[in-house]
């Protein structure tokens, strides 16, 4: 029992890196334009299907490294179109934008690559476990940490020692402030954009591996981020990561006692969290109200 | 500086309400296939074109338009052109039943098809039988439908959940092994697929070492997985269906799992395969039809008119749920010069088809007493590369006839209640 415990805290934990890493690029989004993007899963699926495109001509690590911008791109297009003129409306134009965006997104896909599930195949020394006991951790889930850590670790980076990172951040705190400095806010929104649906098409590329690449495929993973972001505080980065891997970890241990509770339980522990904190782990007070 | 361009009022309860409303709205795209014709016949259908069944339900779609443009170009339904009007029920119970209801009230339907989702299916049926209108189940398998909750005007094409494990449970035993562990989607087909499986493993004297009930369009199956390693099976028999038999199928196999204990199941479809990578082909299965049947009239010309429509690729069990329930309705209409429900309900029992629509060796029927077809299980193993064509991911052993696999009426629970 010990050890079914111990495997599924670990295996929770490898699930939350996931969901941290969707749950970055949506924390970004909503901290600086106060954008509730529910098309993030559906970017999420438009990097999985380029990676799917372009990996017979430039092989899975290509596509690993030129699906993300590539989705970037589209994000910034779509912030350039659509979202824009609604920055200075209520937060629920824009919310339910890009709700309608997602379905534009899921019809879209399937349109363009048709309903039907499409192999990804990855790199065959990845794609063995590391021993027959510890079978659920596999040479891809190790690189799928790894590379959410990268990306965690220069996002950290990027926010703290970079000019960029430091207007974003000024920006979440006091935009008008930052306007009033003479800094190009617009162009500030549109790269944290950006930078934000970046994250989301790496999360497709990565998920596609895994899971079977099919246009409803970010619908299922677009849940838990959003819980991820509430449990950690809104506002908050390291908030969200900490919320990624305890719902992780909340749903493996529960599947452990409680199967049929395991997606049920991060409801459960949202509903917990807001009630006795309610601006969530990590979040300040008065951040977001 | 106008403060307009800045970021309004955003509080926690918009983030949250907006969060509950991505939880529970579900989309609608009804789309309408026109055929010429004076007064036309008129066919529904609803299927769950959007959600996880989005690709067996286009496909059924497919088939039906394919067997409605067939029969036009024969003179229709007693001599008037047929219309089919397709609903999205996006797998949801409630949208499902009312885009039965908004076919069946507003735009007169005659007959109706629909669901790939079991739950759907049978609540659709409580519709068609309260409005008289004569309703084939495509594609929901679960037992009910033809079982305790069966009506006079209700008939099925895909096999029950108990056909399914009758067919393959005693090869998967002999082959495979006696501890059987299942990971069963949480829904009324996974239930009746479950009880089938485990009443049969017990008449075999075999045991249950655990059941991983996964709520549908789970899409990581990781802990599931390792409870049921824990549990030590000798089998993994896998009964989830759509995307999450690709996502639960592809981590069995990343993980090695494959290696360690037999994976298998009951129904596979050519939709799953073909979404999986080659690695990932393994196992026994049962699939409901398979277009590469070598001799078996008719099958060939099935294959080349849905790959006219289909971007050259080769019809699944799913085309051929849609094809077979529209042709149905149309050969017995037809037969009977009648489109009274009641009429041709009673003519449909044991009505027999023809090979041009059966498209399998076997003798295929609606089974008076329960309505239910008996069409055949193609047992087999799973191919990682077709040999001749890409698309032969299928190894056929064994096409056994749906009356071997069936229970007798009298064990189905059905007793069929004709109006007054």
């Amino acid at each position: 029992m010990t050890q079914l415990l111990l495997f599924n805290v670990t295996n929770g934990l490898i699930i939350g890196a996931f969901y941290v890493l969707m749950a970055l690029g949506l924390s970004l989004i909503l901290n600086l334009s106060n954008v509730i993007n529910f098309a993030h899963g559906g970017f999420l699926v438009i990097g999985g299907y380029i990676a799917y495109t372009i990996t017979p001509y430039i092989g899975f690590w290509g596509a690993l490294l030129l699906a993300p911008p590539l989705t970037a791109i589209i994000g910034l297009i779509v912030e350039r179109v659509l979202i824009r003129p609604l920055y200075g409306r209520d937060p629920l134009y824009s919310l339910l934008l890009t709700f309608g965006l997602a379905f534009m997104i899921e019809d879209g896909t399937r349109f363009i690559w048709g309903p039907q599930g499409k192999p990804v195949t990855i790199p065959p020394f990845l794609a063995q476990p590391l021993s027959n006991d510890l079978f659920f951790i596999t040479g891809y889930r190790l690189f799928m940490v790894a590379v959410v850590m990268i990306a965690v670790a220069l996002l950290f980076v990027l926010l703290r020692y970079t000019r960029l990172g430091v207007r974003i951040r000024a920006g979440t705190l006091d935009l008008e402030t930052v306007a009033a400095l003479g800094i190009n806010v617009q162009m500030l929104r549109s790269l944290n954009f950006a930078v934000g649906i970046f994250l989301a098409g790496l999360s497709g590329v990565l998920a596609a591996g895994q899971l079977g690449l099919e246009p409803t495929m970010g619908t299922g993973l677009l849940m838990p981020s959003f819980i991820a972001i509430i449990v950690g505080g809104i506002g908050s980065l390291p908030g969200t990561l900490a919320g990624g891997l305890l719902i992780g970890v909340a749903s493996g241990l529960t599947a452990v006692f409680l199967p049929a509770a395991s997606e049920a339980v991060i409801y459960v522990l949202m509903a917990v969290v807001l009630l006795l904190r309610p601006r969530g782990l990590f979040g300040e007070e008065g951040m977001m109200t | 500086m106008s403060s307009s361009i800045f970021n309004r009022h955003l509080d926690r309860r918009t983030l949250i309400k907006g969060a509950a409303a991505l939880g529970t709205f579900q989309a609608t795209s009804p789309f309408i296939i026109q055929a010429r014709g004076e007064t036309p016949i008129r066919m529904g259908m609803v299927d769950p074109l959007t959600g996880v069944y989005a690709a067996p339900a286009g496909n059924e779609v497919m088939g039906a338009k394919l067997a409605v443009e067939q029969m036009n170009a024969k003179g229709g339904i007693l001599g008037r052109q047929v219309e089919l009007l397709v609903e999205d029920s996006a797998n949801d119970v409630g949208t499902g039943v009312q885009k039965a209801r908004k076919l069946i009230e507003r735009d007169q339907v005659n007959f109706m098809i629909g669901d790939v989702n079991s739950g759907i299916a049978a609540a659709i049926a409580q519709v068609t039988a309260e409005k008289k209108i004569l309703h084939i189940v495509s594609g929901g398998h679960t037992d009910s439908i033809t079982g305790k909750d069966c009506k006079w005007n209700v008939f099925r094409v895909c096999n029950t959940t108990r056909m399914e494990a009758n067919s393959v449970s005693n090869v998967l035993f002999t082959k495979y092994g006696k501890k059987w562990h299942f990971i069963t989607p949480d829904y009324a087909f996974g239930h009746t697929l479950y009880e089938a499986c485990t009443d049969d493993l017990k008449k075999l004297g075999g045991t249950v070492t655990g059941n991983e009930l996964t709520p549908l369009g789970t899409t990581d199956f990781s802990a599931y997985l390792i409870k049921a390693r824990a549990a030590n099976p000798d089998v993994l028999i896998l009964l989830v269906q759509g995307s999450d038999m690709i996502n639960c199928l592809k981590q069995v196999v990343q993980f090695g799992l494959n290696k360690q204990i037999h994976v298998a199941g009951t129904q596979q479809e050519l939709e799953s395969l073909a979404g999986l990578p080659p690695e990932a082909r393994v196992g026994i299965w049962m699939f409901e039809w398979y277009w590469k049947q070598p001799g078996v009239a008719g099958v060939e010309k099935f294959v080349a008119d849905i790959r006219k429509v289909n971007n050259g690729k080769v019809p699944t069990a799913r085309h051929w749920f849609g094809y077979t329930s529209a042709m149905s309705f149309a050969l017995i209409a037809n037969a009977q010069k009648t489109t009274e429900a009641v009429k041709l309900a009673a003519a449909l029992e044991n009505f027999e088809l023809p090979d041009d629509v059966k498209l399998q060796p076997n003798k295929v029927y609606y089974r008076k007493g329960d309505h239910q077809l008996m069409t055949s299980a193609f047992v087999g193993e799973a191919q990682s590369k077709g040999k001749d064509d890409p698309e032969d991911l299928f190894q056929v052993d064994e096409v056994v006839a749906g009356d071997k696999t069936a229970p007798p009426v009298s064990e189905t629970g059905c007793t069929v209640r004709w109006p007054s």
